[in-house]
């Protein structure tokens, strides 16, 4: 059995203000990344999300619990030799040019010369900055989260930790990210993925947790998330008084709502909604399709955070 | 810590700081060397001539020379460079930054020691650029040895690195560059005062507790005017005068230091 990448055992972290009041930004979190799969974080802004991050990178201090990173502690910088990290916010200075900005970032994880020779070129078009020319400055935002991208992958690190990757990125470069973390997936990476991008956190990522107000609310694939709600929209041609007498006849008036050609209906079990069918083609009217209501990861997620959790 | 070394070296040739810290200094060292004339006279001896003063046989002017040029450029050159390396240690710790340094494998102590001895490199090679030409001159044109010049830039880069050790810890526990420049040219302002307390202090307070404070304070803050003193004196008798401002400073350096990197080591960002 091998063991997790990432481990977190109730976690606590209290902030004390100026004025003495504790301010609680994780309480009691626990969970577990496997090695080689996609983490996606997710919260409102100030759920301590960032906090979490901190603390797994050793930038933080825990009031309570414990973390393990690649089994050890992230104070350790052994460990975090092992890890990449792209901060939400970071800043560049001016000065670096592309190749020396990542020569220097390897050098903090203790890459060799040899290997960065080879490696840095070769990220450089990988992040897509190969005609990008000149000091970091002259970058446009989407240019600096590439290069932040690629110092995070520097040393080809067993973790990485991605803080919004996407942000400043147009559509085109969205998926090249996309597409980036399917690679490292495969390459056997473990990814912790924190975004606001719910459609991408879903489209990636093999386990989810929500954190809310400093807990977790919710941790399950993107599948269990995004379950069916046990209701169906049946589109017709044209939905004329006919067809709305036929509906009512099956469903009754509580479990079926038209809107225009549409029909809202949750039936009781599969035999109802085929007999809603079959009642529909005797009318006769021409069904368009039938697909099953299922909640969006934001769906979910809204639901959550404001606590009408399904 | 050599990589963050070379990082700072390079950022502060790439802010400009180093590159006006040098043209500072060879613009002192081109205006001292202006105003010393090395002459020989018609029955081959040799004096000099500074400014507009009498000319005085070599053994009573090198010296006398390489004193002014120490005083000249000492003080200035303390200020100039805490003006130049508070910006560079606290960067280290700029938002968006530090996430992305300190998560990586190298302890956050060494990254900031990395800078702070990158500031005391500047420091040291702009003050040679400063002040040595006029003491090689001297040596070559009139052979007497000026190596107590280098002696005395080791004394002042120790009071230099006392200062930035106070620069360094007021760096932590807040943003911005001011308080930490405010926070050790206070200390280099009142090191002459506490040197001096019983003319200075004594006459303010009467009181035995306050003495007694001001007496503790001037022990345990690094002694910036005396190791200036000590440095003229140096040079003019080649002697140390008294180790005790030399191993003090010493002692508050190293404690001043190993308090920030440890309290920098347990800091929660």
């Amino acid at each position: 059995m091998t063991s997790p990448a990432i481990e977190v055992r109730d976690l606590e972290k209290t902030y004390r203000t100026f004025r003495g009041k504790t301010v609680s930004a994780l309480q009691g979190v626990s969970l577990c990344v496997e090695p080689g799969t996609i983490f996606g974080l997710i919260g409102q802004n100030g759920a301590g999300k960032t906090t979490l991050i901190k603390i797994l990178l050793g930038l933080a201090t825990p009031t309570a619990g414990a973390a393990r990173l690649l089994g050890s502690s992230p104070r350790d910088p052994a460990a975090r030799r092992r890890v990449g990290y792209l901060p939400e916010q970071m800043r560049l200075p001016d000065y670096f040019q592309a190749e020396n900005f990542l020569r220097y970032m390897g050098r903090l994880n203790g890459v060799d010369r040899a290997a960065m020779k080879q490696r840095i070129p070769a990220l450089i078009e990988r992040v897509g900055l190969a005609d990008a020319r000149g000091p970091v400055k002259a970058y446009s935002k989407g240019m600096q989260q590439r290069l932040g991208l690629a110092q995070a992958l520097v040393n080809d690190p067993e973790v990485l930790f991605l803080d919004e990757p996407t942000d400043g990125l147009d559509p085109l470069g969205r998926k090249d990210v996309r597409d980036l973390l399917a690679q490292l997936r495969a390459e056997g990476k473990t990814i912790f993925l924190n975004s606001h991008l719910l459609s991408e956190i879903e489209l990636v990522c093999d386990r989810i947790v929500i954190l809310n107000k400093g807990e977790v609310a919710r941790a399950a694939t993107p599948e269990e998330f995004t379950r069916g709600t046990g209701e169906y929209l049946v589109r017709v041609a044209a939905a004329d008084d006919a067809v709305r007498a036929a509906t009512a006849a099956v469903a009754g008036h509580g479990a079926a709502q038209w809107e225009q050609n549409t029909l809202r209906f949750a039936p009781r079990d599969r035999a109802q909604l085929n007999s809603l069918l079959d009642r529909l083609r005797g009318v006769p009217v021409e069904i368009e399709s039938v697909e099953p209501v299922r909640l969006s990861l934001e769906d979910f997620f809204l639901q959550v955070v404001s606590g009408q959790e399904p | 810590m050599f990589a963050t070394y070379l990082n700072s070296l390079h950022e502060s040739m790439s802010r400009r700081v180093a590159l006006v810290l040098f043209g500072v200094a060879i613009l002192v060292a081109v205006a001292f060397n202006a105003v010393v004339h090395v002459r020989t006279l018609a029955d081959g001896a040799t004096t000099i001539v500074v400014g507009t003063q009498s000319p005085a046989p070599p053994v009573i002017a090198v010296p006398s020379v390489l004193e002014s040029d120490l005083r000249a450029t000492g003080s200035l050159w303390l200020l100039l460079a805490i003006f130049a390396a508070a910006p560079l240690l606290t960067a280290t710790l700029e938002k968006g930054w530090l996430e992305l340094t300190f998560s990586k494998g190298t302890a956050r102590w060494r990254i900031f020691l990395g800078r702070f001895v990158a500031s005391l490199t500047l420091y040291s090679m702009t003050f040679v650029v400063a002040t040595l030409p006029v003491a090689l001159r001297l040596w070559w044109m009139t052979g007497i040895g000026t190596w107590q010049v280098g002696v005395a830039l080791v004394i002042q880069t120790f009071s230099f690195a006392a200062l930035l050790a106070v620069t360094a810890l007021v760096t932590l526990p807040q943003k911005g560059v001011a308080l930490p420049i405010i926070a050790s040219v206070a200390i280099w302002l009142l090191s002459p005062s506490l040197a001096m307390r019983q003319e200075t202090f004594y006459r303010i307070f009467s009181s035995h507790l306050a003495r007694g404070i001001v007496d503790w304070a001037y022990r345990i803050l690094p002694k910036c005017s005396e190791l200036e003193d000590l440095c003229v004196s140096f040079i003019q008798g080649g002697a140390i005068a008294s180790w005790w401002p030399i191993w003090s400073t010493g002692v508050f350096t190293l404690a001043v230091l190993g308090l920030t990197l440890w309290l920098l080591e347990r800091k929660s960002f």
